[in-house]
């Protein structure tokens, strides 16, 4: 049977033990029609990033599904007719994730910032040698560093770096 | 003797090698780095993903604005 991930959005005024019902209703949809699911995941009520049916938020859960096709046409038939559901979507997938998933992760750490530092200290470690190279032109007086930034006009992303590199070159 | 003018290091694509990041259209943080403000999707010459990989985070992204996880535009 073919794998799925699918995703829906429920009105953000009813509560999330209601939620709970919905996606028991669902679960049991798919399973009479002969299929199981996997995991479900509650991702909590959640500001979407436009308005749909005038509704700023909405309660977003996913169910991993293993099915036959025939159950999840009839699981998006009833979510179609069913009032409380905003949006849905369903997409095959060749493999379900283990654990919980990457909105779980971000939900339950928190870590934002932290994830951003780590980017930027990655950053800081590709330029790193050039870093380190650069207090040999600060000692070398202003009119080399000047000559060699007239040299290369270009590039302002890496004019902070070509100045020093180009510096020494005319020092040797 | 001086550097080669438009001389460009070249860049390597984020999604390749040992523990790059899953492109999912789950994982809102990692798609919105390449996203523009205004939430366009960036092309692939400045963010150096591979056209493969590219190709990949367009459905991801686009799956992750029908659900609302992602704007369409910001005005």
């Amino acid at each position: 049977m073919p794998l799925y991930e699918s995703v829906y959005i429920a009105r953000p005024d009813i509560s999330s033990t209601q939620v709970e019902a919905l996606t028991a209703d669902m679960t049991k949809i798919v399973e009479d029609n002969g299929g199981k699911v996997t995991k479900e995941e509650y991702w909590g009520l959640k500001s979407l990033a436009y308005r749909i049916k005038k509704n700023r938020k909405g309660h977003y859960s996913l169910l991993n599904i293993d099915a036959p096709p025939a159950a999840l046409t009839e699981m998006e038939r009833n979510m179609r007719i069913h009032e409380d559901i905003l949006r849905y979507m369903s997409i095959r997938v060749d493999e379900h994730e283990e654990g919980p998933s990457a909105m779980m992760q971000s939900k339950s750490s928190r870590d934002d910032r932290d994830r951003d530092r780590d980017r930027g200290r990655g950053r800081d470690d590709d330029s790193g040698p050039k870093n380190t190279a650069s207090p040999v032109p600060a000692a070398v007086p202003a009119p080399a560093s000047a000559a060699a930034a007239a040299e290369v006009p270009a590039e302002p992303v890496i004019s902070d770096d070509a100045p020093a590199s180009d510096s020494k070159d005319t020092e040797e | 003797m001086s550097r080669r003018p438009f001389f460009r290091r070249p860049k390597s694509c984020p999604f390749s090698g040992d523990n790059a990041p899953k492109i999912d259209y789950k994982n809102v943080k990692l798609l919105q780095r390449f996203t523009s403000e205004r939430g366009k999707i960036v092309p692939s010459r400045i963010t150096a993903v591979s056209a493969k990989k590219q190709r990949e985070l367009s459905t991801a992204i686009k799956r992750a604005r029908n659900l609302a996880l992602m704007p369409f535009l910001i005005n």
